[in-house]
C-alpha cells in the first residue's frame, strides 16, 4: 500500500539502533531494543542517526503537510502549510545534498507545467539510479534480513521517482514511456512497493491495448489482494469495454467495481479530482473506499475523454449515470 | 462534398439505368441536360428527398455564414432554431422517402445528441441499413464511390468513425476509417484524416506511417498535426519540433489556428471541403482534433515556446484581423 513515509523512517532509525547492539549481550540489547520505539516518539535525537537519517526524517514531516493535510486545510492555514512543507525539505536537502525525495518533491511545486516537472524527472533518473546503487553498495549489516531491508530502503528514493515519472508520463500523454517506466520498475522491484502497477494499468487503457492489458494482468496476477482486482486494473476494463462499445459488459464490469469497494457509487458518481501526492501515492488501505476514490481521481485521464459539452467526459458522464443508478442496489446489501 | 452535383449525378443515372444504360458520351449529354433542368427528371422519391436535403443543408450553410457576427447568446438562438428547422427538413425528406440513407443520417447528426447517443444512433442505422439492402458489393471500379448510390452508406460509416473519435473510442475510429477506406481507396470522405488523429493518440507510430505511406506522402493539415502530436507523445522531442515547424511552414495559419481554436459547427453530413493546407483546412483539423490535443495538456504551451511558433501565430492574426 505505497509508501508511508514514517514507516519508513522507522526502519531506518530501527535498522541503525538494532546495528549498533551488534556485538553487545543478547539480555542487555533486548533491554536496550524494548526503549526503541520510545525513544523514536519521544527522544528521537538521542538514537544513532545519519545526516541522510535526519534528512528523510524532515521529509516525512513535509509528506505529513503536504500530501495528507493540505488537502482539507482552509486557505489561510494552505499557505502556512506550503511554507513549512517548504522549510523542511529546504533542511533535507541541506543535510543531505542526494536525499532525492526532498529534492524531487521540492521540484514538483517548482514545476510550472507537468512537462517541466516530467522533464526534471526524466533527466535526472540516471543519476538518481546510481546514487541509490551507490547508497546500496554501501549497505553492511551481518543480519541477511536487516541487509536486505537496508538494501531495500537504500533504492526507495529512485523507485519512488520511476512511479512519479510513470504517472506523470500518462498525465503528459505518453502512455508508452509509463507501461515503459513502470515495466522497468517491476523489473527492479516484483513487489511493487510503489503500486507502479495501477499507473500501467491506466496506461494500457488509454493505449487501447487490450492484449497488453490483459497480459499485464496475468504477470501481476500474483500481487493481487485479497483475491479482488484493484480499481485501477477495473476501471481499465471498464474503459476498454466502454471503448470497443459492448456496453453490457462495460455495466457488468462497473457493477464488478461497485461490488469490491465500500460506497464505491458515491465515488464513481461524484469523481472527486485530488492533487496527486508528492512524496507518493497516498498510503491507504487495500480495497478501502479511499483507495477507490484515488483511483478514481487517477483515472480521471479515462474518465475526462472525449468531445463533452458537460465536461466530465465520455465515459465519466457514463460512470456517473450508471454508477448512480446502482446506488440503491448497493444500499440494500 | 458538392451534394448539388451529387443529386445530377444520381439523377442522370437512375434515367440512364432506365434507358438500359448509356454510353459514355449519352451519358454525358444527359448529364448536361439534367443539370439545366434537374427538378424535371426527379420521378423517384429517394431523389425527391434527396433534392429536399439538399436544398435544406445550403439553407443551413448559408445561414451560418453570419455567424461570426453574432454574440454568443444570440448565435446560440440562431443556432437551436437554424438545427430544428433543419430537422423539420430532415422529417419531411422522411415522408417523402422514409428509407432515405441520408435523411435518416442527417436527422441523427442534426439532433446535437452527446457523443455516446450519436453512436448509439449511427450503428442503429448502419444496422438497419445493412439488413435493409443486404451487404455493399463493390462495383466494378473496386471503388465504392464511383456509384452515387453507395454514397449514403459510405458517410454512415465517415461519421461513426468520427463519432468514435469524439467518444474516445479511437481504436474504433481508426477501425471503421480503414474500412472506409477499403471500401472506396479515394477517400472522398476523408476517413484517412480521422485515421491519422486516432493513430497519434494511440502513439501507433507503425499505424500512422503505413496510413501516411498508403497516401503516397501526399501530406495535409492532419497528417501534419497528427505527427506532431505522436512524437510529441512518444517523446521524441527533435522530430516533434521538426514536425510542428512542417505544420507551421505548410499550412496556412497554422499555428494561430492551434493556439485559438474556433468552434466548428456539425458537418452535414461531411465535413466541409477545403484547399490542402489552406487555412479553412488547418481549421478543421485542429476542431476535429481537439479531444486528441486535450489529451497532451502541455501540447499548445510547448508548441508556442518552439522557434518562432507563437510569433508566427500572432503575425498571421495580426495580418488578417483576428483577435490575439
Amino acid at each position: 500500500m505505497s509508501y508511508d513515509p514514517h514507516r519508513e523512517d522507522y526502519q531506518r532509525l530501527g535498522l541503525r539502533f538494532a546495528r549498533s547492539l551488534d556485538g553487545k549481550d543478547p539480555a542487555a540489547a533486548t533491554r536496550a531494543f524494548a526503549s526503541f520505539s520510545r525513544r523514536f516518539s519521544q527522544n528521537r535525537d538521542s538514537l544513532p542517526q545519519s545526516d541522510a537519517d535526519r534528512a528523510f526524517h524532515l521529509v516525512a514531516e513535509a509528506a505529513t503537510l503536504i500530501d495528507y493535510e493540505l488537502p482539507f486545510a482552509d486557505d489561510d492555514h494552505a499557505e502556512q502549510l506550503i511554507d513549512q512543507g517548504h522549510h523542511l525539505l529546504d533542511e533535507a536537502i541541506a543535510l543531505d545534498e542526494r536525499c532525492h525525495d526532498a529534492i524531487r518533491m521540492k521540484q514538483a511545486a517548482e514545476s510550472h507545467s507537468f512537462e517541466s516537472y516530467y522533464d526534471f524527472l526524466a533527466s535526472n533518473a540516471d543519476s538518481v539510479r546510481a546514487s541509490c546503487e551507490e547508497a546500496r553498495a554501501q549497505t553492511h549489516d551481518e543480519s541477511p534480513e536487516r541487509a536486505l531491508l537496508e538494501a531495500d530502503i537504500a533504492m526507495r528514493p529512485y523507485y519512488r521517482w520511476l512511479a512519479t515519472q510513470a504517472g506523470k508520463a500518462v498525465i503528459c500523454g505518453r502512455n508508452r514511456e509509463a507501461i515503459r517506466l513502470g515495466e522497468k520498475l517491476l523489473d527492479l522491484d516484483p513487489q511493487d512497493s510503489s503500486d507502479v502497477r495501477f499507473t500501467c494499468a491506466i496506461a494500457y487503457a488509454k493505449l487501447e491495448d487490450e492484449a497488453g492489458l490483459e497480459r499485464f494482468a496475468a504477470r501481476t496476477k500474483p500481487l493481487m489482494r485479497a483475491g479482488t482486482e484493484d480499481a485501477w486494473m477495473q476501471l481499465a476494463r471498464i474503459s476498454l469495454a466502454h471503448k470497443r462499445h459492448d456496453m453490457d459488459e462495460a455495466s457488468r464490469l462497473l457493477g464488478r467495481l461497485i461490488g469490491s469497494y465500500p460506497h464505491a457509487a458515491l465515488a464513481l458518481t461524484s469523481q472527486k479530482e485530488l492533487p496527486d501526492g508528492v512524496f507518493a501515492r497516498l498510503a491507504v488501505a487495500p480495497l478501502s473506499e479511499d483507495e477507490l476514490i484515488l483511483a478514481v481521481s487517477e483515472g480521471t485521464v479515462l474518465l475526462q475523454e472525449g468531445r463533452d459539452d458537460a465536461g466530465r467526459g465520455v465515459l465519466g458522464t457514463w460512470v456517473a449515470r450508471h454508477a448512480g443508478l446502482g446506488s440503491s442496489w448497493e444500499g440494500r446489501r | 462534398m458538392n451534394l448539388h452535383e451529387e443529386l445530377m449525378e444520381r439523377l442522370a443515372h437512375r434515367r440512364s439505368a432506365q434507358l438500359g444504360g448509356l454510353s459514355p458520351a449519352a451519358y454525358a449529354e444527359l448529364l448536361l441536360t439534367v443539370r439545366e433542368s434537374p427538378s424535371s427528371y426527379v420521378d423517384d422519391p429517394h431523389d425527391q428527398a434527396f433534392m429536399q436535403l439538399v436544398d435544406a443543408v445550403d439553407r443551413v450553410l448559408r445561414s451560418r455564414d453570419d455567424d461570426e457576427f453574432r454574440d454568443d447568446e444570440s448565435f446560440m438562438e440562431e443556432r437551436t432554431q437554424r438545427m430544428a428547422r433543419f430537422g423539420r427538413d430532415c422529417a419531411q425528406a422522411l415522408a417523402v422517402a422514409p428509407d432515405s440513407i441520408h435523411a435518416r443520417l442527417l436527422r441523427i447528426l442534426a439532433s446535437d445528441y452527446e457523443p455516446d447517443r450519436q453512436l448509439d444512433e449511427l450503428l442503429e442505422l448502419d444496422r438497419s441499413v445493412d439488413a435493409e439492402l443486404g451487404p455493399m458489393t463493390l462495383p466494378e471500379s473496386g471503388d465504392a464511390w464511383t456509384d452515387v448510390f453507395l454514397r449514403g452508406r459510405l458517410r454512415i460509416k465517415a461519421a461513426l468513425s468520427r463519432t468514435c473519435l469524439d467518444s474516445a473510442r479511437y481504436r474504433m475510429a481508426n477501425d471503421y476509417g480503414q474500412a472506409l477506406i477499403a471500401d472506396s481507396p479515394c477517400d472522398a470522405l476523408g476517413a484517412r484524416h480521422t485515421c491519422a488523429l486516432s493513430l497519434a493518440r494511440l502513439e501507433d507510430e507503425e499505424g500512422f506511417e503505413a496510413l501516411d505511406a498508403r497516401f503516397d506522402r501526399r501530406g495535409d493539415s492532419w497528417q501534419q498535426l497528427g505527427r506532431t502530436i505522436l512524437f510529441y507523445k512518444l517523446g521524441r522531442m527533435p522530430a516533434a519540433r521538426r514536425a510542428l515547424m512542417g505544420f507551421a511552414n505548410l499550412c496556412e495559419g497554422g499555428p494561430y489556428a492551434l493556439l485559438r481554436p474556433v468552434m466548428v459547427d456539425t458537418y452535414l453530413p461531411d465535413r466541409p471541403a477545403a484547399e490542402p493546407y489552406s487555412f479553412a483546412e488547418v481549421t478543421l483539423a485542429v476542431h476535429e482534433a481537439d479531444p486528441v490535443v486535450c489529451d497532451v495538456p502541455d501540447f499548445c504551451a510547448w508548441a508556442e515556446q518552439q522557434a518562432n511558433f507563437g510569433d508566427q501565430a500572432r503575425i498571421f492574426a495580426e495580418r488578417n484581423g483576428f483577435g490575439w
